[in-house]
């Protein structure tokens, strides 16, 4: 999620704070602190599985990225990465290299008309949704 | 300074018959992402009677995740004064920093109404559902209908030709995603694909585009009415097929599997044809639909841009991209056929 949440966290901290102080707004502070519980809630049901969703994200785009060579790409270097470190912040970053590389296998599958992995690319993303997808999602 | 005494000296210079003019009750309305709204009461004396009413004050902030400009909503809702579509009277236009230190508007509240979707789908609202799907799609089928020229707004709005309607708006919200994603966006990217390979064909008719007609930017009643359209920033000229488009996307459904939450898709477009005038052509509106998806997703992903920038890290720009960020891909997938 960006922004990441240990920074919104950081933030709404900070509103709590500013909102104790008896001079707020009513009307400000009800915004102010029902919007920041919406975010709360949210981090709290993405906290525990984040760094699982990542990982099992990560290794299923190196899978793809590993048959750059079908539509004439190397990827190899960029598949061969692992997730050793389990600090969010690194599988995240490991994440962006990813999918902005499953980005130009996806045109290149597609230019080239490959059927097959250009399935495999689309299942993939439908799977992403899924990992990402909260309990109040409208879709 | 506080805001009050500042907004008050400036309506007074501009009633010259008022005097004790006072702004009270202050307060900021909620869920404004990419500008500041408050509403206020106006107290004054004139003619030797106590008076009031009822103000919105729609003001800049310091960092937005849309850039706008308040002339085009001012004059925008201005066009629509007194026709079949319902807006609040506006009444000043600052453009200049120095009143109120950013650009903003002054316009009547239509008080008594609701505008959040979240209300709709318990009693009272839910039985009238139908009713005011049908009022929704009328009202967006008379923007449709609308004579852009006769309304004057020809000459505030940057002009674009038939064929060109599709590639403008492509291409501006692309570069929105260009500069402010701070991630990939395989998705997205592939539904900019698709768009660019399989161009609509020509606006059957360049109009008004109200540019953010969906449920939530209107204030309805217990029976189904719609008293007031709202959220006029994004309004330009344009194909029709892309409000009718934004008003499918799949995130302003609300979970209920209806268009905007209130009507089956295929009532929708009856109604709004109606309304205008015009075909609903569905390859046409297809790619429309999909579009949205992708400026969707370029409003979103801007509003986490402007946190991570620093300009505004108020919670309201982090819950558009933690709500609907993934809801919008999943959007996309939808529209595109693949989930």
């Amino acid at each position: 999620m960006i922004p990441a949440v240990p920074a919104v966290l950081a933030e709404i901290a900070g509103i709590a704070v500013r909102n104790a102080l008896p001079d707020v707004h009513p009307a400000d502070r009800a915004s102010s602190l029902g919007l920041s519980a919406a975010l709360l809630g949210m981090a709290a049901e993405v906290w525990d599985g984040m760094a699982a969703r990542l990982v099992e994200e990560n290794r299923a785009v190196r899978r793809l990225l590993a048959r750059g060579g079908e539509v004439g790409l190397d990827l190899a270097a960029l598949a061969a990465g692992s997730d050793e470190d389990l600090r969010i912040s690194v599988l995240k970053a490991a994440n962006d290299a990813l999918r902005a590389g499953l980005i130009d296998l996806h045109a290149a599958a597609e230019a080239k008309g490959a059927a097959e992995l250009e399935a495999a690319i689309w299942a993939e993303l439908r799977a992403s949704t899924e990992r990402r997808k909260l309990a109040a999602s409208p879709v | 300074m506080a805001l009050e005494p500042r907004l008050a000296a400036y309506i007074a210079a501009r009633m010259p018959g008022a005097r004790d003019v006072a702004v009270q009750d202050l307060s900021r309305i909620s869920g404004g992402a990419s500008l500041e709204t408050y509403r206020f009461r106006l107290l004054w004396n004139e003619d030797g009677a106590a008076r009031e009413r009822k103000l919105i004050l729609r003001r800049d902030p310091p960092a937005s995740l849309i850039d706008t400009e308040r002339r085009i909503e001012f004059e925008a809702y201005r066009a629509f004064a007194g026709s079949a579509v319902p807006v609040p009277q506006m009444l000043w236009l600052e453009e200049a920093d120095e009143a109120l230190d950013h650009p903003f508007f002054i316009a009547e509240e239509i008080a008594g109404f609701q505008a959040s979707p979240a209300l709709l789908f318990a009693p009272p609202y839910v039985s009238t559902l139908a009713k005011l799907g049908e009022r929704k799609w009328t009202i967006l089928g008379e923007i449709a209908k609308a004579d852009a020229g006769a309304l004057g707004l020809t000459e505030v709005m940057e002009p674009v030709a038939a064929e060109a309607c599709w590639d403008r708006e492509l291409s501006y919200w692309e570069k929105v995603l260009d500069d402010d994603a701070a991630e990939p966006l395989p998705i997205t990217r592939a539904a900019i694909r698709w768009l660019r390979a399989n161009p609509p064909p020509p606006a059957r008719k360049v109009g008004v585009v109200h540019g953010d007609f969906r449920t939530g930017n209107f204030l309805y009643d217990e029976a189904g009415g719609i008293h007031g359209v709202l959220d006029w920033e994004m309004c330009h000229l344009g194909d029709p097929l892309e409000d009718l488009g934004w008003s499918f996307n799949p995130v302003w459904s609300f979970g209920q599997g209806l268009a905007g939450g209130l009507l089956p898709r295929a009532e929708a477009i009856a109604v709004w044809e109606r309304a205008s005038g015009l075909t609903a052509d569905p390859a046409a509106l297809h790619w429309w639909e999909l579009f949205n998806c992708v400026k969707g997703q370029a409003i979103w992903i801007s509003s986490a841009r402007v946190f991570l920038d620093g300009g505004n890290r108020e919670p309201i720009t982090v819950y558009p991209p933690w709500a609907l960020q993934n809801a919008q891909d999943r959007a996309t997938l939808q529209v595109m056929g693949r989930l």
